[in-house]
This record gives C-alpha cells, sequence and structure tokens, in this order.
C-alpha cells in the first residue's frame, strides 16, 4: 500500500512508464527532447530550416490585414452600424444620419454672429436685435433657416422694440449641417426652448430659396408669421 | 529526482504488479473503459441516426417514420447532433486527454471513482436530455437543445470526469511541458467556461437581443474548436513523434501555435452571424479571428506535415494503423482551417449562407479531423489498457475505408452541395423547387456516405468490444507484443 502511494518518478527512471515500450521513445523522453528543441533555438537541428524569417513576415502582413479590414469594416465600431451596404453617412451615425450638436452651433455662432447679435444673444439696444426669447427663431424651422441663408434688410421689431435691420447672408457660405448646428444652438441657448433643425432642412430650404437677395422681415413674416406664444 | 537513465534505453518488464500495464495506466484504466465504451455506443446510436436523419432529409414526403411524431426529422436530427458531439466527442476525449496527460506527467489517477462518478452523471444527463428532445421539449439553440436543467448537471459532471487532465499537469514532476499538454489543458478549461456562461446568457438569464444570438455563436465556436479541435490537436501532436520515434519539426512554433488557436478561436464565432443584424464590428472581428485562424493552422501544418513528409513519414504513417488515421485528421485540420478562413469573408460567406456549408465545414473539423484522430487514438492506447489485441485485422479495414469514404463522400456533398445551391439560391431564375431538385443527387451521396459510417463505426465497436470483452475474460491472455 505504502508502496502504490509513491509517487511513480520516486523510485523509477525519467523515462517514466512506457507500458509495452515496443513503439517509439519512452513520454518522458518525448517531452525533454521537444523541450530542449523549444529552448536551443539556434542549434542547427534536424527539422530546422529557413522558413521562419517567411513565418514572422506573412504573419505580420496577416496581423497588418486584420487591422486594415477591421477599421474598414466595421462602421466606426457604432454599436447602431449593421449593414456594411448602407450610405456611408448611414454606417458612420447609424440610423440617424446627422445629430443636431448645440455645442458645434455655439462655436459657429461666436464665430458668425456673435459679432452682431453678441455672445449673450441680448444684441444691442438700437442696433441689433437679441436672439433671445426672441419669437423669431422659435417656431417655424424655415424662418430663421431662410434668415439666416439669406439674410434680412428692412425695418425689423423684436420684442417689442423697432430696429433697423441689415443682416448679411452669413448662412450663404457655410454648410447644411453648420446652419442646422447654429440654428439648433440659437433655439436652445438663452432659454429659448425651440426644436433642433436638420441639416436636411437646411438643404431643402436653401434649394427653395435659390440664389436670392435678402429678406425683407415683413415678407418673411408674411411667409412664416410669428407663433403665437 | 532521478536521473539515472536519461538514455532512453528500454528497462525491460516493470518491476512490480501486473506484467503489462504500467501503474500510470493501470489506474486509469477503469474510468478511460467506462468514457470509451459510453463513447462508442453513442457513435454507434448518432450513427444510426444519421442514416435515418439523412433518409428523411432526401425525402421529406416518403422518409422512415414519416407518420411518428417522436421521430421527426427535427428532433432527430438534434438528437443526432447532440449525441455526436455530447455523447462522442466528450466521452472519447474525457478518456483519450485522460490518459494522455497521465502518460506525459506521469500522474497516477488515485481517485478514479470521482471520475467515474463523472462519467455516470454525464451520461446519465445526455440520456435524459435526449428523452426530453424527444418528448418534444428542446431548445431552439444548436447544441444547447437540452432543457436547461440538463446545463448545471453536465458542467458538474465535466469538472469531475474532464478535469483531471489540469490535476496531471499541475502535478507533474518536470518543469519542461509538451505541446499536447497545453492543447489539453487549455482545451479543460476552456469548455467549462464557455459552456456556463452560454448557458447563463443563452438559457437561464436570456440576454436581450442579440446578444443571445452572439452568445450562442461564441459557445458553438468554442465548442468545437476549442474543446473538440484543440483536444484533437492535443492528440496529433502527441501520436505523431510517438509513433514515428522522430521530433515535431519546426517544433519551436508549437507555442505560437497554441496561443494564437486560443486568442483566435474564441472570437470566430459571430462569423456565423454575417449578414445578420449584430452590430458590424462584431461581424467583422469574426471574419478576422477566422482569418487569423490561419496562423496556428500553418505552423500545425508545418508540424505534421512536416514531420510526415520527413524521412518516409506519409508511407510508415499508411502502415501503421495508428498513424493512417491521425495522420487523416491532420490533413483535415488543415484543409478545415484554410476553407474557415476563405470562406468566413463576407463576398463568398454570402453564397454559401443558408446552405449546407456550415455543416459541412462542423462535418470537417468534427469528423474528418477530431474523429479519425479519436480512431487512431483508440488504436494505440485501447492495447495497451486492455493487454489484448484487437481481435480483427479485417475489421480495421473495414473501418478505416468505410469512414475515410462516408466521411470525404459527406465533407464533399455538404459543402460542393452548399455551394452550388447557394449560386442558384442567389439567381433569381432558378426557382426553389429547382434548387431542391439539384440538390438531391448531393443528398443521395450524403445518404451513401451516413451509411458507409455507421458501417464504420460498427466495425470499430465489434473490434473494440471484443477486445475489451477478451482483455477482462480471467484466463491470462499472451502477451501482443
Amino acid at each position: 500500500m505504502n508502496d502504490r502511494n509513491r509517487h511513480p518518478d520516486n523510485n523509477r527512471s525519467r523515462r517514466g512508464p512506457s507500458g509495452a515500450g515496443s513503439e517509439g521513445p519512452s513520454d518522458g523522453r518525448l517531452v525533454e527532447v521537444h523541450s530542449q528543441l523549444s529552448r536551443d533555438k539556434d542549434e542547427p537541428a534536424e527539422g530546422f530550416s529557413l522558413t521562419p524569417i517567411f513565418i514572422v513576415f506573412l504573419f505580420c502582413g496577416f496581423g497588418f490585414w486584420a487591422g486594415l479590414y477591421l477599421t474598414r469594416n466595421s462602421g466606426d465600431f457604432s454599436p447602431a452600424a449593421f449593414d456594411l451596404n448602407a450610405p456611408k453617412a448611414a454606417v458612420a451615425g447609424g440610423p440617424v444620419a446627422f445629430e443636431p450638436d448645440a455645442a458645434k452651433g455655439e462655436k459657429l455662432f461666436l464665430a458668425n454672429c456673435a459679432a452682431c447679435h453678441q455672445a449673450t444673444g441680448l444684441g444691442v439696444p438700437g442696433a441689433f436685435p437679441p436672439l433671445a426669447k426672441s419669437a423669431w427663431v422659435a417656431g417655424s424651422e424655415e424662418r430663421i433657416i431662410k434668415a439666416i441663408l439669406a439674410g434680412l434688410a428692412g425695418e425689423i421689431e423684436v420684442n417689442g422694440a423697432k430696429y433697423n435691420g441689415n443682416m448679411p447672408n452669413i448662412g450663404a457660405g457655410l454648410k447644411d449641417a453648420q446652419v442646422a448646428h447654429i440654428a439648433t444652438y440659437v433655439r436652445q441657448a438663452w432659454g429659448n426652448t425651440a426644436e433642433p433643425v436638420m441639416d436636411t432642412k437646411v438643404a431643402e430650404v436653401r434649394k427653395a430659396i435659390g440664389n436670392r437677395g435678402q429678406y425683407n422681415p415683413a415678407d418673411l413674416l408674411k411667409e412664416h408669421p410669428l407663433e403665437a406664444k | 529526482m532521478t536521473q539515472d537513465n536519461r538514455s532512453g534505453r528500454p528497462q525491460g518488464r516493470p518491476p512490480e504488479g501486473d506484467a503489462r500495464l504500467s501503474r500510470v495506466e493501470a489506474q486509469l484504466r477503469g474510468p478511460f473503459l467506462l468514457f470509451f465504451v459510453s463513447a462508442v455506443v453513442w457513435l454507434l446510436v448518432a450513427s444510426v441516426l444519421g442514416v435515418i436523419t439523412a433518409l428523411q432529409q432526401g425525402s421529406l414526403a416518403a422518409g422512415p417514420f414519416r407518420d411518428c411524431e417522436v421521430f421527426s426529422y427535427g428532433r432527430l436530427v438534434a438528437v443526432q447532433r447532440n449525441l455526436f458531439v455530447y455523447g462522442w466527442g466528450f466521452n472519447a476525449f474525457f478518456a483519450l486527454n485522460l490518459w494522455l496527460l497521465s502518460q506525459l506527467s506521469r500522474f497516477e489517477l488515485r481517485n478514479g471513482w470521482l471520475a467515474t462518478l463523472g462519467g455516470a452523471a454525464w451520461n446519465l444527463a445526455l440520456t435524459y436530455g435526449v428523452a426530453q428532445i424527444f418528448a418534444g421539449h428542446q431548445n431552439g439553440f444548436g447544441l444547447l437543445e437540452f432543457p436547461r436543467e440538463v446545463g448545471p448537471v453536465l458542467a458538474v459532471a465535466f469538472l469531475l470526469a474532464g478535469f483531471w487532465p489540469i490535476v496531471a499537469f499541475a502535478r507533474r514532476p518536470t518543469g519542461h511541458t509538451f505541446a499536447s499538454q497545453w492543447f489539453v489543458v487549455g482545451a479543460s478549461f476552456a469548455f467549462p467556461l464557455t459552456y456556463l456562461l452560454a448557458q447563463l446568457l443563452v438559457l437561464w438569464q436570456p440576454a436581450s437581443g442579440v446578444v443571445q444570438a452572439i452568445a450562442h455563436s461564441w459557445f458553438v465556436s468554442n465548442l468545437l474548436l476549442l474543446w473538440i479541435g484543440a483536444s484533437a490537436l492535443a492528440a496529433v501532436y502527441y501520436f505523431l513523434p510517438k509513433v514515428l520515434g522522430r521530433t515535431i519539426s519546426g517544433y519551436y512554433l508549437a507555442p505560437v501555435a497554441f496561443w494564437s488557436f486560443f486568442f483566435f478561436a474564441g472570437w470566430t464565432g459571430p462569423a456565423a452571424l454575417l449578414g445578420s443584424p449584430v452590430p458590424l464590428w462584431i461581424q467583422s472581428v469574426g471574419v478576422v479571428a477566422g482569418a487569423m485562424l490561419i496562423v496556428p493552422v500553418i505552423i500545425t501544418a508545418i508540424n505534421f506535415h512536416g514531420t510526415l513528409s520527413a524521412e518516409s513519414g506519409w508511407s510508415r504513417a499508411w502502415n501503421d494503423t495508428t498513424l493512417r488515421f491521425v495522420s487523416f485528421g491532420a490533413v483535415a485540420f488543415t484543409l478545415f482551417g484554410l476553407l474557415n478562413a476563405v470562406f468566413g469573408f463576407r463576398g463568398y460567406n454570402a453564397t454559401v449562407r443558408f446552405t449546407s456549408f456550415a455543416a459541412g465545414q462542423e462535418q470537417l473539423l468534427a469528423y474528418a479531423f477530431a474523429t479519425m484522430v479519436l480512431f487512431g487514438a483508440a488504436y494505440f492506447v485501447l492495447p495497451r489498457l486492455t493487454g489484448a489485441l484487437w481481435p480483427s485485422a479485417k475489421l480495421v479495414h473495414v473501418h478505416f475505408w468505410a469512414t475515410a469514404l462516408g466521411v470525404i463522400g459527406s465533407v464533399v456533398a455538404l459543402l460542393v452541395g452548399g455551394w452550388q445551391a447557394g449560386k442558384q439560391l442567389a439567381d433569381a431564375s432558378v426557382s426553389l423547387p429547382q434548387v431542391a431538385k439539384a440538390g438531391a443527387a448531393w443528398q443521395y451521396v450524403l445518404t451513401v456516405s451516413a451509411v458507409l459510417l455507421l458501417v464504420g463505426a460498427v466495425a470499430f465497436a465489434l473490434n473494440a468490444f471484443g477486445m475489451i470483452l477478451k482483455s477482462s475474460a480471467p484466463a491470462s491472455e499472451g502477451r501482443h507484443d
């Protein structure tokens, strides 16, 4: 019994038990020889050929390809991208192609609009009308888009004060998405609470009005009357 | 640590006890035979069911049991696949992995009754699960069809029956290890982990939406590659140098094969979900992992075919029963890896999606590779454990030729038939009945192949059971060597 509980290695050689011992090398020998093989990499032993350098390049190539394939076919790792053949914009952003972004809108606003309307959106009394709490920017999307795209020229009444407006066609030089970001920002900043504006809407309006001059505020009001609060 | 006999010269007969068995082998004889016999029984049942399902698929209107609900195609095909994988694939690798690591780690299985208990629990749970499928209670997830209460039992049974290789590895007396040991240890860790997680995410606490499908595809690929594939690779790494008496050529690459295989195989699952509403990046990761699996496939090809190519190894392999099966499997694995890489790509995959092609790939991996290697291993191990000879050389030949032809036939029929059907399905001018009609010839090949596989399995079982019965007879038999 005592003998049974001893490890076979204690009273046997490292060759280990090889059973009938007729077929091939013993297992202990098998392990040893292969372990030696994997240690002594530089020995010119049997079975070593010039393949490794080729293999290294090949496998590096596979790795390179794998990286390329993953970046090109993964829809920017978006959880909402399912279909490789969907239009590019949809792949990148999923089902919603464009996301109106007030933060981007703020940057664009400061660069293009704040000189007159001020960063506070309050304008300059007597010279430039305010945007904050202005009924002109809330309500109809088309009104604000048209104002940004084509500009305004003429007498305009905002929040009970009259201004002799002359707003250039700032939006004509901006992309649809940029105009949409600005409009979204204006409609949602300084206490304004109107709906965001989509770039598709901007494109639609831009196409409809064509290449025209500044709107007269009164004409613009005829097209898009101020909504009752 | 005694170092007195490193020359590797034969030492004559072992010092005490049985004249034939080493103590290592004597200890694991009981559990090994339990696993092996149950494996062969399940293989026989699965082969019979394979013939029936092939007949049913060939002529749905007039196949056998067409009026019997219990034996309807949907149930039989699920039972067949589960029995083949969980019955044959697991029991056989329980036995082989245990034997392999006991040999390589010189491990004496002291608590064999635990392994026996695990084996009994495994097979009882399997029987219950199969009965439930016949009764109509199956889940809709391939290879997880058993009702969910079977899952925990199988997991515990696996720990009892399939964890001994890890114990053997942990207790090995030597510091250095061999490729076979890595693959078996990896496989023994990978399966219980993936099985428990899949049970949890798919059946017990179903994850919402597509996560369930992703978890399922992950499970299937892990089961096939990391359990069946890795275990079979371990066997090839062992038997080639063992029987040829030669070192593995390019052996220093084997660690790369091991790590890359285990790293990439776990990611290949989502390739099965190409074109489904699963986030693109998950699908692409599956494609890339399947393609990168070519790295271990190339290395194992260098290892296996390089070893076989030197010094007329192929002809020696052909003349040795074990190696004939094992090298057949090694070639099949290389083919599988190449096909898997190419047909993971979206263009090719779009053609073969929804056809029998995936079944062909699974057949290539699980039968042409793993099962052939298992057969070869059985021809090597069983005589040593039973101390008897294989009763009939003729049956060995029948076994090899029937199985080889059957497996080649079924793989070709599934792959080529799948490719043709895919081409026709993509062609709007071909109607669905026409597609089915064109597939009828391949269906015929499949049926013949299933019969051949059954013949091979029966020949193997007759031979093996005859040998086991002979060895357990009380009279002392002659030595075969």
